[in-house]
């Protein structure tokens, strides 16, 4: 299969960079197996089913051995984002036949690995996936960042990278926070704690509020823990476990407040976001804030008093007309089988009090590249920053400011 | 969607994102792929023209992050993330949609009631 005779033109195309596309060519008939696998990243060579019933075919030539040794090669050859080839001046290449010759391009790993590939066990990314490490990997350089997971012409990744390089005026590196539906909980919650040097007012008057909540309208026999399918199938009572969550909340924040460096509150927080029944309490102490503050706005709203703009559409919502189907229809699967919407993002500002600033790559060269949840305490409330290439995952950017400081200190000795 | 040497490919495509749900260490997309180039297409239930070696779905897990997302059992996939996976060997595939550093992928793909729609709501005018 000559793919240089396909009809299809590939030159702008992701696959164009490679030369010889399948190293099976050299036995393109021979390995006629019907495989199916299930697609997750485990070991393919486990139990495989075949239509042929033929158990375990070997593994394809391209095999496990190439990997390991394009890692050493990555590892050894240049730094992280130092490829450069001579043809456009990008990290990637496009090259074609042109620059090289026919040669394979000497920057790139080899043709059956895909520019990503060989990643999978080196940098960041590893200690995300490790049980009991932080769910936040250690910071980057943010323009070697964008470089190296945007790589590539379409406009997309032109369109984020542009994004990234205006997020370098204030920022200097990014964190990448566990993935999962918490994300957004999270990276703010880091944020927020990471920065704060006093425990809020309002965080001493919720400690009432699981009572509070379930009192007249029985709200929180509605809510259900990851892990669980129906609510209530846990063993304790929702009630008692969020007022200990929120407990858990206040000593934590109290804790964190009281570090007397900069540098400490950020390990107390690491030491905090471990993946652990710790940190998915605070998040679901976080989550019953929100339910308090919508609550309490939808009763505003009843009463014909003024509430934000987002409370109406928050409502307006077929899904979440009031706080008790907000609850079950979004709540309660918020870390489970979905994030926050846009419009809860405000909520969850209101309910901490805080204006969650965040820079939204996919917008940028728009007017809501920089959106603020909300957007109407700028002055007065707390700021913390995040950023997301979709509105799905956050991640945390550094500020500048502490590598300038620290370099400062640097240079004054 | 056959593939005729010297005619462009056509295919009514859909947009398809899967948010992958982390499980301790792994990522779970929840369905499973047959197909390949490297692969017999002549075992393949789902498509139309056995020759065709294309990665196929042939089941998606009740429940799972596929499933939410729309993806059904006999979907051919044709690119993720932009890479194509109409060329690709059966390892490529899986690679390509298992990648560690990706949290959603992407899809284009398409199945034929698609295609089929489309011809009815074209009062049958797409039949050349």
């Amino acid at each position: 299969m000559e793919l240089r005779d396909h009809p299809m033109e590939l030159r702008d195309h992701p696959m164009e960079h490679r030369d010889h596309p399948m190293e099976h060519r050299d036995h393109p008939m021979e390995l006629r197996v019907s495989r199916e696998t299930l697609v997750e990243d485990r070991d393919p060579n486990g139990p495989l089913h075949s239509f042929l019933g033929n158990p375990g075919a070997a593994s394809s030539p391209s095999g496990t051995g190439s990997g390991s040794e394009t890692r050493k090669r990555r590892e050894g050859g240049g730094a992280e984002g130092g490829e450069s080839c001579a043809g456009d001046g990008g990290p990637q290449c496009f090259h074609g036949d042109a620059g090289h010759q026919g040669r394979p391009c000497p920057t790139l790993p080899p043709s059956d690995e895909d520019l990503y590939g060989g990643d999978e066990d080196s940098g960041p990314s590893s200690s995300l996936t490790a049980e009991g490490s932080c769910s936040l990997a250690p910071a980057v350089d943010l323009l070697s960042y964008s470089q190296r997971e945007w790589r590539g012409n379409t406009a997309k990744s032109v369109l984020i990278r542009k994004g990234y390089q205006q997020m370098m005026e204030g920022f200097c590196g990014v964190r990448r926070v566990r993935g999962d539906n918490y994300c957004a909980l999270r990276a703010t919650l880091f944020q927020v704690l990471s920065q704060t040097t006093q425990p809020p007012d309002w965080l001493h008057h919720v400690a009432m509020l699981p009572e509070e909540l379930d009192g007249p309208e029985g709200l929180l026999s509605l809510w259900s823990f990851p892990g669980e399918r129906q609510p209530g199938d846990g063993k304790r009572d929702p009630t008692q476990r969020l007022k200990g969550y929120i407990e858990l909340l206040r000593k934590t924040w109290t804790a964190v407040a009281d570090c007397p460096s900069a540098l400490q509150r950020q390990r107390q927080c690491e030491d905090v976001f471990r993946g652990g029944e710790e940190e998915l309490g605070l998040l679901e102490a976080l989550k019953l804030l929100m339910l308090g503050c919508a609550l309490e706005l939808h009763h505003r709203m009843q009463q014909g008093l003024d509430v934000p703009v987002f409370c109406w559409l928050l409502f307006a919502r077929d899904s979440s007309p009031c706080p008790r189907t907000f609850l079950t229809n979004h709540l309660r699967h918020v870390g489970v089988s979905g994030g926050l919407e846009q419009v809860e993002m405000f909520l969850l500002g209101y309910a901490l009090r805080c204006t969650i600033q965040v820079y939204r790559l996919y917008m940028s060269g728009t007017e809501e590249f920089l959106t603020y949840y909300p957007d109407d305490h700028r002055d007065d409330w707390p700021c913390v920053s995040l950023v997301t290439e979709d509105d799905r995952h956050y991640n945390v950017p550094v500020v500048k400011e502490t590598t300038t400081a620290a370099a400062q200190e640097a240079a004054s000795r | 969607m056959s593939f005729i040497p010297g005619q462009p490919v056509t295919a009514v495509v859909q947009r398809i994102e899967i948010h992958k749900l982390r499980e301790r260490e792994h990522l779970i997309l929840g369905f499973s792929i047959g197909g390949g180039i490297d692969q017999d297409p002549m075992q393949n239930p789902y498509s139309e023209d056995k020759t065709d070696k294309g990665i196929y779905v042939t089941k998606v897990t009740p429940g799972g992050p596929a499933e939410a997302a729309g993806l059904k059992m006999g979907d051919k996939i044709m690119q993720v993330n932009g890479w194509d996976m109409t060329m690709v060997t059966h390892d490529q595939a899986r690679k390509r949609l298992t990648k560690k550093n990706e949290d959603v992928v992407r899809l284009l793909m398409t199945r034929k009631s698609l295609e089929e729609a489309v011809k009815c709501s074209m009062g049958g005018y797409a039949n050349r």
